[in-house]
């Protein structure tokens, strides 16, 4: 017993010994180019964090966002750089639990100059404040305006809450709906339904629409009831919030119930594996506005943009996360450029380039970006896509890029003034 | 850290202790292990960086609970899924009552954050009293599913409830916490040997303090009248009844004390997110996953045992996060493709193969181990002192 009192004691010792922590130091001084540098920035890298879901239920679209995001650094490498540095990613997989994110946050923090992709809702919230305090810059992939109540968040595209009114407004123009028609909607509780669900009351109001809100949660697959319930108060149009599963029981049950009014979805309500489901019949109804493009959209920029996807040999099926993933990327590229050209690379330069990014250009794969107004959607432009199973990636576009005059008029949860 | 299992064995729940307590060798031995493991968590914050002190923090929250639930599941044999509920009830209770007053959308009454964490834990136990006339008339699998409603009720009203919660989309900060005027934040300047305590440090401690106080707690009601009575109702409520343990209170009693816990646990929850946000759907924060999560910790741990309680969140609540910060660190699995071979995956594998080898060859859990490891030293100590 002696012995293991003896040996207890020599390790609380040896543990003495080890030394003890440094404090946070953050180095900041002059670098290569005589270019101020911050955390994650070297005279000769420049390091982004990606805190992405490699295990959980958001994995195949976080490993494209992912994969688009690795074929901009690599492309950027390949011509140089930013700013004389090479770009690196440091990658962490938090399976998308928030406590698993907490705790990695710390590690990965010191290390990181910004994020470039922070995946998932209730991880963006757990980490929010953190983000706030260390002042780093930080593309969530999700779309909710409610996130731009922190300032060092940039969200690439349009919200979810514009993309409904700009969405109506399509509806209107196209003469499918008219003042005073009854709309349902249809919407997962949580932050990506509720932000849908504020933009489409907007509508409402301003053109006296009577909405019908049905609330669900993203497990329910079934959803005729709630459409023979829509049915039964004669709706002129259904709208989604919902997963890709649940549009294709929408659609389905819209067809076989005879109701057949337009649906219109957020970006996330449509996926290709729709086409392969037993509701691909009734998709011809379906339309879904996003501001960014699918993974086969007729742009130049895409079509190179899925050439190297195809190069790099990846084992996944390319989906919309990967021109999303490059375009954030090539977004972060523009306000890196600019705190460089401001020769400021520390977390505030960065977050001061942000905010004087007035046009960033990613080639049409995402709309010109404007951040200068923080707390405002950097874009209320959107395309609107209905599905079509003989093009690659199962949709065509029925209207380029344009903003409504409602959307113009929106007032953002966040946005100041 | 499972030399807290095998070194320091908890006393057998189904032994009655010795009206004279043992003051052997072996008694001081335990005593001073205790010690040591104290003192080192102690001194950890000195050594180890934020982001391991986050994890152990989550530790300490999961040992909260599971100590509560070990109480009631292993001590008084009531199966509960609800613990999750309970976990969102304290949470909850602790954002609102020292929330600030004056908000238009949400509710806060302004408390002093140490008055809101002994309220908190005081609504968790009334409502698990509340719940006590089902767990009276319910037992075995019948209870844990009745138990399992609260979780989908606490469910909606997480998400209906937004001038309490906060709603689903952007939740709720809470509170710092502050002990009379000292702040749990990085407010003001305080070193101990040079390091300087921070947040994270100082929230280290207050996790250690709530946690020795819940296990003091706990091995007092095993070791005494509360225990004996528990474990009464839980071998034989006629045999209980006829020995004058009243069965109803016994249970009521069990499941208060569990729910109470429960709520310590939530408030330590919103403390270490900084930020209360009720569930979007079944699986989060205060989801079904977490009720089983807790009662993974007690099976590994060995049911009814208090030190095993505080193993078993080690492993289930800690393993995930010292595996996902050692292979960053070490810059294992880098890979982005499709069959990454992540460190949560490994994670999900070894705790699910714990739980299946604990019940195929160990159903006492850890805890049993460890009792028959001291039972062999102490075997081997009489030999010597019989010589």
């Amino acid at each position: 017993m002696k012995r293991i009192l003896a040996l207890a004691c020599a390790s609380a010792l040896a543990l003495a010994a080890c030394g003890t922590k440094g404090g946070g130091s953050e180095e900041t001084g002059e670098g290569a180019g005589g270019v101020q540098a911050g955390v994650g920035v070297t005279d000769s890298d420049i390091t982004l964090g990606v805190m992405t879901d490699q295990t959980g239920p958001f994995k195949n679209l976080s490993t494209g966002i992912t994969h688009g995001n690795e074929l901009w650094v690599k492309d950027v490498n390949a011509s140089g750089g930013v700013c004389g540095r090479d770009v690196k990613l440091e990658i962490v997989d938090h399976g998308y639990k928030a406590d698993t994110a907490k705790t990695l946050y710390p590690q990965i923090e010191p290390k990181v100059a910004g994020f470039v992709q922070v995946v998932g809702s209730p991880i963006m919230a757990a980490l929010s404040s953190d983000l706030e305090s260390d002042e780093a810059t930080v593309t969530p992939a999700s779309w909710s305006s409610e996130l731009l109540g922190n300032p060092y968040v940039m969200v690439v595209g349009t919200t979810y809450d514009v993309e409904m009114i700009d969405g109506l407004s399509y509806l209107q123009e196209q003469g499918k709906i008219k003042d005073g028609d009854t709309v349902g909607h249809i919407y997962i509780d949580g932050e990506y339904g509720a932000n849908g669900l504020r933009g489409s009351r907007y509508y409402a109001e301003q053109h006296n629409l009577n909405l019908r809100e049905v609330k669900i949660t993203s497990s329910d697959t079934d959803l005729t009831n709630i459409v023979t319930g829509f049915k039964g108060a004669g709706v002129k149009a259904i709208l989604l919030t919902t997963t890709p599963t649940q549009t294709g029981s929408v659609a389905a049950a819209n067809e076989a119930l005879g109701l057949n009014v337009p649906i219109l979805g957020n970006n996330p309500t449509f996926d290709p594996l729709l086409h392969d489901s037993p509701a691909a019949g009734a998709l011809d109804k379906l339309y879904v506005v996003a501001s960014s493009v699918p993974f086969s959209a007729d742009i130049p920029k895409m079509k190179e943009v899925a050439g190297k996807y195809e190069k790099a040999g990846y084992s996944e099926p390319p989906n919309a996360g990967v021109p999303y993933g490059y375009a954030v990327a090539e977004v972060w590229g523009a306000v890196l450029r600019k705190a460089c050209e401001n020769k400021d690379l520390t977390r505030a330069g960065i977050h001061k380039a942000l905010q004087e990014t007035t046009s960033a250009d990613t080639g049409d794969l995402v709309a010109k970006l404007d951040f200068s107004q923080p707390g405002a959607p950097a874009t209320r432009q959107v395309y609107v896509a209905q599905p079509d199973a003989s093009v690659p990636g199962g949709m065509k576009y029925v209207k380029p890029l344009f903003e409504s005059p409602e959307a113009k008029e929106y007032q953002a949860p966040h946005q100041g003034g | 850290m499972s030399e807290i299992a095998t070194k320091s064995p908890p006393e057998a729940p189904e032994r009655a202790p010795s009206p004279k307590p043992r003051r052997d060798a072996l008694w001081w031995v335990r005593k001073a292990l205790w010690l040591v493991v104290l003192l080192v968590a102690l001194a950890l914050p000195l050594y180890l960086e934020a982001e391991w002190l986050k994890a152990g923090q989550y530790m300490m929250v999961g040992a909260v609970g599971a100590i509560g639930l070990t109480l009631l599941t292993g001590q008084a044999g009531q199966l509960s899924l609800a613990h999750a509920f309970f976990l969102l009830a304290g949470a909850t209770a602790y954002t609102v009552l020292s929330g600030p007053t004056g908000d238009p959308e949400l509710l806060g009454f302004g408390l002093d954050p140490l008055l809101a964490l002994l309220g908190a834990v005081a609504i968790s136990a009334v409502l698990g009293l509340a719940f006590a006339p089902v767990a009276g008339r319910l037992r075995g699998i019948y209870l844990g599913v009745a138990s399992l409603s609260l979780v989908f009720l606490g469910l909606y009203f997480g998400q209906a409830a937004e001038n309490l919660t906060g709603g689903t989309s952007t939740g709720r900060p809470p509170a710092e916490f502050s002990l009379f005027g000292f702040p749990f934040s990085n407010e003001g300047d305080l070193e101990i040997l040079g390091v300087p305590i921070r947040e994270t440090e100082r929230v280290w401690y207050l996790f250690l303090a709530l946690t020795v106080i819940a296990f003091l707690l706990a091995r007092g009601a095993v070791g005494g009248r509360v225990g004996r009575a528990w474990r009464a109702v839980r071998d034989n409520e006629p045999a209980a009844a006829v020995m004058g343990v009243s069965v109803w209170r016994a249970k009521a009693g069990a499941f208060a004390v569990s729910s109470a816990y429960a709520g310590l646990a939530g408030v330590m929850t919103v403390l270490w997110f900084d930020l209360l946000k009720p569930d979007e759907s079944e699986f989060g924060t205060y989801g079904i996953n977490v009720s089983i999560a807790y009662l993974a910790m007690i099976i590994i741990g060995g049911l009814g045992s208090v030190p095993g309680a505080l193993v078993g969140a080690l492993l289930v609540n800690g393993l995930p996060q010292v595996l996902a910060l050692y292979s960053t660190e070490l810059g294992w699995s880098t890979g982005t493709g499709e069959h990454a071979f992540t460190p949560i995956l490994i994670s999900s594998f070894v705790y699910g193969a714990a739980i299946i080898l604990v019940v195929l060859f160990e159903p006492g859990g850890l805890a049993a181990i460890g009792r028959r490891i001291a039972g062999r030293l102490s075997g081997k100590q009489r030999e010597r002192n019989g010589s």
